[in-house]
């Protein structure tokens, strides 16, 4: 199965070639922060490089979040008109789940943040492959609390990968917890890593693969606050005319 | 004689709160227009909010391509050239339909084609009626308050622009005074066709010897009005404040647009954008030309209001005289979201 991946979840952008497990090819670019300009003539240069068209892969892959709300949009935009067009299946991968599955150790609660600011982080925890803390949008101490209990209930080792690791860091040794941190190569999503976890996710129809952005807009959250309204269903909102 | 190849572009727009899909024939006809619009879900916050317009784009792209091209009976192979605008606009709203183009390029081995939004709208008049050149354009919306002059297809040049607010703007703006939701230009229209000038509004650089507006003052003018009069407890006529609002509007745009046609003598004449669907301002305009002598009378195309708004067909449009003049993009096409036409020498100083 040949699978192309990508990623621009985050300021590093990702993409590889797979079959099956192997990673036939993988580029990564980090704080180029030009995703847009930079995806598609990378992919395209992949596939010449490998003398495959578009057109003869298996499946595409791509990280659906969280991550930078206009990055994802990127990523999921370009795959979803892949598959859609050409008529080939479709994954979305959560970000946090292939950054966890850069630390492949076992007994090893690895614990994936992505830096929201204001001490708030997008993270999930994982063991082998398989999350423990589910995909979310987490005050800092909130996260230390649940970690600590979980590695201290079953023994586990912790792991922390992603961004905004020197503020994480602090937290979880001042509230006595040990840990390690992830080589830096694991602190990016892989593409290459994206492909392999592609193999047993299910394909979803391209039109309904969103990005997974775990937060409302804040014009959003305002305006429930401020009229009391319920949120809605977004497709009620758009209309064809 | 052999016939001629039609050429079939499949457009993208995406720079605001409309989501558009087209196929656009020898970039006159109309095969097919797909606009999923996002009004109703602005309204909730009383205009644009820029972030959850671009989650709505990425929520329909796909499914709009697929319905474009069954609209049109169209197979991807029935396709010469994919399109879309690549600004100005909002930055996360034009890379959705920027990215979703190129995928399509490279997924299909078509050409692909950056337009200019505002090119693209000045052009919607080409599905309307031909255009000979040169030509003028008053290309009015939420956004731009612009004269242009169109030497040819492809050569555009900016010889009039407004100095602080666009015309639509200054609409929405004093739209929520009188309690008008976004877009309020519809509204206000209509209210101005029932009521008077009575406030006699400023109206800016009426007499300044360029083509350049305001509307800035206007709208401060407009909104101290409304103040005053709620501190001292009196109630205007809804009606007259708009009527005053848009009498100064189509005052100030009519007249430096008859200037520079007086000036420039261009054969065709142009409205594009959202407020070129203004019946007052369409009206007022076709009036002003027609009190020119004939012989200088340029033809006037003034598209129909579906295509004033902004919609996916004008960026077939423009996209077809690109494709014409051979000018292409490549994959690294980027959102630019404040791109601009060329300015005149003129207004270089």
């Amino acid at each position: 199965m040949k699978i192309l991946s990508v990623s621009t979840a985050t300021n590093h952008l990702s993409v590889a070639l797979n079959q099956a497990e192997q990673v036939l090819a993988e580029v990564n670019e980090q704080d180029e922060r030009n995703h847009s300009e930079h995806l598609a003539p990378v992919i395209a240069a992949m596939l010449v490089k490998k003398q495959l068209k578009l057109k003869d892969l298996d499946r595409f892959a791509v990280a659906i979040g969280p991550g930078s709300y206009t990055g994802l949009r990127i990523g999921v935009t370009t795959v979803k008109m892949f598959a859609s067009i050409l008529n080939i299946p479709v994954v979305g991968i959560s970000t946090l789940a292939a950054l966890a599955a850069n630390v492949p150790a076992p007994n090893t609660l690895v614990l994936a943040l992505i830096d929201a600011r204001n001490t708030n982080y997008f993270a999930g925890a994982y063991l082998a492959g398989k999350s423990l803390i589910p995909d979310g949008h987490y005050p800092l101490e909130q996260l230390v609390n649940q970690v600590q209990a979980l590695c201290m209930k079953h023994g586990y080792e912790l792991t922390l990968v992603g961004s905004g690791l020197t503020a994480a860091s602090v937290a979880f040794k001042a509230a006595g917890c040990a840990f390690q941190l992830g080589a830096k190569e694991s602190n990016y999503p892989h593409a290459g890593v994206i492909g392999r976890l592609a193999i047993n996710a299910k394909p979803v129809d391209p039109d309904m693969l969103l990005p997974n952005y775990l937060r409302r807009t804040q014009a959003e959250v305002d305006w429930h606050h401020q009229t009391g309204q319920d949120y809605q269903p977004d497709s009620n909102y758009v209309e064809e005319v | 004689m052999t016939e001629k190849k039609a050429i079939r572009i499949l457009a993208y727009e995406s720079s605001c709160d409309e989501t558009s899909t087209s196929v656009v024939k020898n970039g006159t006809e109309i095969e097919s227009l797909i606009v999923a619009t996002q009004i109703k879900s602005h309204q909730r916050f009383g205009g644009v909010v820029p972030e959850v317009a671009s989650r709505h784009h990425i929520e329909v792209v796909s499914q709009i391509t697929k319905e474009a091209l069954a609209e049109a009976n169209c197979s991807w192979h029935d396709i010469d050239a994919i399109a879309v605008t690549y600004g100005p606009g909002l930055v996360g709203a034009l890379l959705i339909g920027v990215s979703a183009a190129k995928a399509a390029a490279m997924a299909t081995d078509l050409p692909l084609i950056g337009v200019d939004h505002i090119m693209g709208h000045i052009m919607a008049a080409q599905l309307t009626a031909p255009i000979t050149y040169p030509a003028l354009a008053l290309q009015v919306s939420g956004g731009h308050t612009e004269i242009v002059l169109l030497h040819d297809p492809v050569h555009f040049e900016i010889i009039g622009d407004t100095r602080d607010d666009a015309a639509g703007e200054a609409y929405d703006k004093i739209g929520r005074v009188l309690g008008v939701n976004y877009p309020a230009g519809k509204t206000i229209d209509a209210w101005a066709h029932q009521g008077h000038d009575t406030f006699h509004f400023p109206r800016a650089m009426m007499h300044e010897d360029d083509y350049d507006f305001s509307f800035s003052g206007l709208k401060s003018a407009f909104i101290n009005t409304c103040h005053h009069a709620d501190q001292i407890h009196e109630t205007l006529n809804k009606l007259d404040l708009a009527a005053s609002f848009q009498a100064a509007v189509i005052d100030v745009l009519s007249d430096k647009t008859m200037r520079a046609i007086k000036a420039y003598q261009p054969n065709t004449f142009i409205m594009g954008g959202g407020v070129a669907a203004n019946l007052g301002l369409r009206e007022c305009m076709a009036n002003e030309i027609a009190k020119l002598p004939a012989k200088e009378q340029p033809r006037v195309i003034l598209p129909p209001l579906k295509l004033c708004g902004d919609n996916a067909a004008m960026i077939g449009a423009a996209a077809y005289n690109l494709y014409q003049a051979g000018q292409f993009a490549d994959l690294t096409l980027n959102a630019d979201p404040s791109l601009e036409l060329p300015y005149a020498e003129s207004m270089l100083n």
